[in-house]
């Protein structure tokens, strides 16, 4: 095990030093994270990072295959665009969390903010508490599960993302409606919440089954009158 | 854009050093907010005197711009406690006066005369520069007091200079001023509105209407939680902003949660900053903080 | 008595309504939605453009070089501000970003030769990197989008420049649109979408809101690349002077305005004619920023918008660009236009020269289209030829202008070059008014 601190260095020298580590096949505790920014980004090895306190914005931004673990807070856009990897925040996930992710795994065990889940393609999300405005906002696939309530605007305009609600919903977005949920999904859900979250917070859960599911109504995928005739006329 | 922070104590003594607290804030922000800083500052009340912060103005505008003013205050009370710092002009005055008198009759001694703020407890100092640049100034970090809300500058459509600077006072308002980041989209149209009942405006930037709209609410007897509420309605685009008064500290946050927005409390105090690292800067890890909401609301008082 | 024999009949045309407008209602009135085409604006031109000003030669004041034989240079190095590789360019003008979706493989794969063939760049759009253009492109800029189709670290790290975009000319304040008959198998894999929908784009960034907000992104675009290449910020020409300062300041190596003429494949009609500044306008603004800042020539400056050829791209240049993009002067190259399968251009309704019906899928000669069959029409290598020798021919119009001013590089065009031949344009280049020795409105 590593251990690096980020006092005294920038942001560059720290995720070099991260990066060295890791290709050495250390696991690497980071101390004094300070909230700040682009802690973490492009980690592209394999291996164990933990932050040992808040990061700022953009943490484990664009990584592919690394294990990120932060023991405090996190701000905007945590795993942003992430194409493989798994993200853990112990604390709250600030706006934009999973922003455009094309896999992996991301799962905040406090609150998310505003638009969790915006315009991710692929992956998962998991957030233990609630999340913030327009989560799930042009969700083009993958799956993300908020155990306790949604905010208002909740899958606004989605493709294909499925979401799954264990609280209450403030309101719908745009073209967003319960579905009906499959016993694959309990399963899915059952199983995804015992993987990643801790024993004693699954507890206190609800049931697979009594999660919300909450997919696109597909009425906003194609403007009415789509036949390509009409955008003939369009001069 | 910029960084906003603000630090409310909530006990009623008003001795602590906040203007080390805001200024090590405003310095973990500074990256965010390269043109201007800025802080407003709330100590115990002078034997409730008016404290005013002057601008004065270009030199070489009008000669002994001091003394001009000085005269004309004299005309409604002899004012104390004189004295110039990096520009500007501080007095202290009988705070029985009608304070837009005061500013008024400040204000009349040249066109680039501006009272930067006026409060029996309030004290606005604001500048060009870093926020290192500020406290090399004013020696910020030895002020103390009770609350204080800080800004650092980005400016986005006006210009980069004191005026335009933040906080803003909510000018005739004693004691209350404004930090915001964000951009009000429907400026020029509230502008307009205030301008046709007779409010002057000293700058082109949009955060100013934040100070005007303040000032108009408290003074028709609302608090300011229901000001704060009330301009989730009124104003466009987006917002993160900290108000304070003599005794109160509030945030509200846009509709859209544009702009970023955390804070944290504890029985001893409460702390607002745009980012985190600002807060974990002077605060260390410990302390609990989370996220404004869009359409937050929360004020402080003692 | 008669009147249908002595009288003449005389057609009044409003001003107002004209026959587009009153097609324009009432093709709205039966879709309820707002008209959705390809191409630019179609405004009749009635704004200050390049063509409202003309070049200085050297007379009698100064010494014109000899063509050929007196060297004028055309090297362009972009992003030496803060990058550890600036981007070498043989010429000033690159081609722009436009999406593999809006544009057929074989059009993006011609692109990509062409401009290699000639030591320029070429530049990836919004639905990411194909794997075609890396291998075909000598330099290439990857654009990151807010719609981040397609967003691959890997991608980023193998390209020789990131585009940080916030807007195009053609439509700022909005996200891309690519309709139903374009969103392919291919291209909705490559997006991550389902097939056949009408993909609308997200108009702004899903985390990063504000000047302040895109320091961190540009920081962290640096981090994900090793600091190696350079970060340009693109923007559509909208508050141009407000928002360069903003991207110099936010610690961008250089920025690219996109003027009102700006091209595109599908985005609403009124955008196209109703939104942003007009290219000529914008340089202007553009360079007033930097010269502001201090920054004029640290930041570097590409201007994009409705360029057509070399002497646009020499004026731009004179105005202040350090590089010009070209987006639908190179698809005219590729054939965009032609008068080759005219009876498909009837089946849209429209002729050649007329046609801007990019969105329909249907191009007839291959160029914005997925359909492989009309795909078929644009053989790679003859359109990569297209393309080098539209910008063989653009560099020897920008090198002849310049020799004639008496320049030995092109990059040494100044304002003081020209003059303009109408009072707007006089004013904004701040360029003397032919005839009168003086600048107009200052």
């Amino acid at each position: 095990m590593a251990k690096l601190t980020c006092e005294g260095r920038t942001i560059r020298e720290i995720n070099a030093e991260i990066r060295r580590l890791l290709k050495d096949g250390e696991a690497v505790t980071v101390s004094s994270p300070g909230a700040r920014h682009n802690l973490g980004v492009a980690l592209l090895e394999s291996g164990d990072v933990l932050f040992d306190g808040s990061v700022g914005y953009y943490c484990a931004g664009l990584i592919d295959g690394v294990k990120v673990r932060i023991k405090g807070s996190a701000g905007w856009g945590l795993a942003e665009s992430m194409l493989s990897g798994e993200v853990i925040v112990e604390g709250n996930a600030g706006n934009s969390a999973g922003a455009a992710i094309r896999g992996g795994a991301l799962v905040v065990q406090g609150d998310s903010g505003a638009r969790t889940g915006v315009s991710m393609k692929n992956g998962l999300i998991i957030v233990t508490g609630s999340c913030g405005y327009m989560s799930g906002f042009m969700g083009q696939g993958g799956k993300m599960i908020i155990c306790g309530d949604a905010a208002e605007a909740f899958g606004d305009s989605m493709y294909e993302t499925i979401c799954f609600v264990g609280g209450e919903i403030a309101d719908l977005g745009n073209d967003a409606i319960v579905a009906e949920s499959t016993d694959e999904d309990k399963q899915f859900l059952d199983a995804s919440l015992t993987r990643y979250l801790p024993a004693s917070v699954c507890a206190n859960l609800p049931d697979g089954g009594d999660f919300k599911k909450v997919v696109s109504d597909r009425k906003l995928w194609n403007f009415k009158k789509s036949e390509w005739k009409t955008w003939e006329q369009a001069l | 854009m910029c960084g906003i922070a603000g630090y409310y104590d909530k006990s009623s003594g008003s001795t602590g050093l906040i203007g080390c607290t805001v200024l090590d804030m405003l310095r973990a922000l500074g990256c965010r907010g390269p043109d201007s800083a800025g802080v407003a500052l709330y100590h115990a009340p002078a034997d409730g005197d008016f404290v005013l912060q002057i601008k004065l103005g270009e030199a070489g505008h009008s000669q002994n711009p001091t003394e001009n003013v000085i005269a004309k205050v004299s005309a409604l009370s002899k004012p104390k406690d004189v004295s110039t710092t990096g520009g500007y002009l501080r007095l202290t005055i009988d705070g029985t006066l009608d304070p837009g008198r005061v500013a008024a009759a400040v204000e009349s001694t040249g066109s680039e005369v501006e009272v930067v703020s006026m409060g029996r407890r309030l004290e606005i100092v604001k500048q060009v520069g870093s926020p290192d640049r500020l406290e090399e100034t004013f020696r910020i970090s030895e002020f103390k007091g009770s609350h204080s809300i800080g800004h650092t500058r980005m400016s986005t459509e006006s210009k980069v200079d004191l005026s335009h600077s933040q906080p803003f006072w909510a000018h005739g308002c004693p004691d209350v001023a404004i930090v915001h980041n964000g951009h009000i989209t429907n400026y020029h149209k509230l502008r307009r509105q205030y301008e046709q009942h007779g409010t002057r405006f000293y700058t082109e930037n949009d955060s100013e209407i934040i100070g005007v709209y303040v000032a108009q609410g408290l003074s028709r007897g609302l608090s300011l939680e229901e000001v704060l509420h009330a301009a989730l309605a009124d104003w466009d685009g987006s917002f993160s902003c900290l108000v304070s008064t003599a005794d109160a500290m509030g945030f509200v946050k846009d509709s859209f949660a544009h702009k970023p927005l955390l804070f944290g409390e504890t029985d001893g105090f409460a702390v607002v900053a745009t980012e985190e690292v600002a807060l974990r800067a002077v605060f260390g890890s410990e302390l609990k903080v989370r996220e404004a909401g869009a359409r937050e609301v929360k004020v402080w008082r003692n | 008595m008669s009147e249908s024999s002595s009288t003449p009949r005389v057609l009044q045309k409003s001003g107002i309504f004209s026959s587009s407008v009153i097609e324009d209602i009432q093709t709205k009135a039966e879709s309820g939605i707002y008209r959705i085409r390809g191409y630019g604006t179609l405004r009749e031109r009635r704004w200050a453009t390049f063509d409202d000003l003309t070049f200085l030669p050297c007379s009698l004041t100064r010494i014109p070089l000899e063509g050929y034989r007196e060297k004028c240079s055309t090297k362009t190095v972009l992003g030496s501000r803060f990058a550890e590789k600036p981007i070498e360019l043989d010429i000033p003008v690159m081609i722009t970003g436009m999406s593999w979706g809006a544009l057929s493989y074989n059009a993006k794969v011609a692109l990509a030769k062409g401009a290699s063939e000639i030591g320029s760049s070429n530049t990836t759009g919004d639905g990411g990197m194909m794997a075609a253009e890396r291998e075909n492109s000598k330099t290439l800029i990857y654009e990151v989008l807010p719609s981040r189709y397609g967003i691959n670290v890997h991608h980023m790290r193998m390209s020789d420049g990131i585009e940080l975009t916030i807007g195009q000319g053609a439509k700022p304040g909005t996200g891309g649109l690519l309709l139903e008959t374009k969103v392919s198998d291919e291209i909705s894999k490559q997006r991550e979408l389902p097939v056949g929908v009408d993909q609308r784009s997200p108009a702004r960034h899903p985390d990063m809101l504000g000047p302040d907000d895109m320091i961190i992104k540009i920081e962290e675009l640096r981090e994900a690349t090793g600091w190696q290449v350079p970060i340009f910020v693109k923007l559509g020409a909208s508050r141009v002077y407000d928002d360069v300062k903003l991207a110099a300041k936010a610690g961008a190596d250089m920025v690219v305005v996109d003027g009102m003429e700006g091209g595109t494949g599908a985005s609403p009609a009124i955008f196209q004619d109703h939104t942003g500044i007009p290219t000529l306008a914008a340089v202007c603004e553009a360079r007033a920023a930097l010269e502001d800042m201090g920054l004029y020539g640290k930041v570097q400056l590409i201007i994009a918008g409705g360029i057509r050829d070399g002497v646009d791209a020499a004026k731009a240049m004179a105005l202040g660009a350090d590089a010009i993009y070209i987006g639908t002067a190179a698809l005219i190259a590729l054939n965009c236009n032609r008068p080759l399968y005219v009876d498909d251009y009837h089946k849209l309704g429209t002729e050649p020269h007329f046609c801007h019906h990019c969105h329909t899928g249907q191009c007839p000669v291959g160029v914005t289209t997925q359909d492989p069959e009309l795909m078929k029409r644009l053989p790679i290598d003859e359109a990569a030829e297209r393309v080098t020798n539209l910008l063989r021919a653009m560099t020897l119009e920008i090198q002849m202008l310049a020799r004639s001013c008496g320049k030995s590089d092109v990059h040494h065009l100044e304002p003081e070059d020209m003059a303009a031949l109408t009072p707007e344009a006089s004013a904004i280049c701040k360029v003397p008014l032919a005839g009168t020795r003086r600048v107009w409105g200052s």
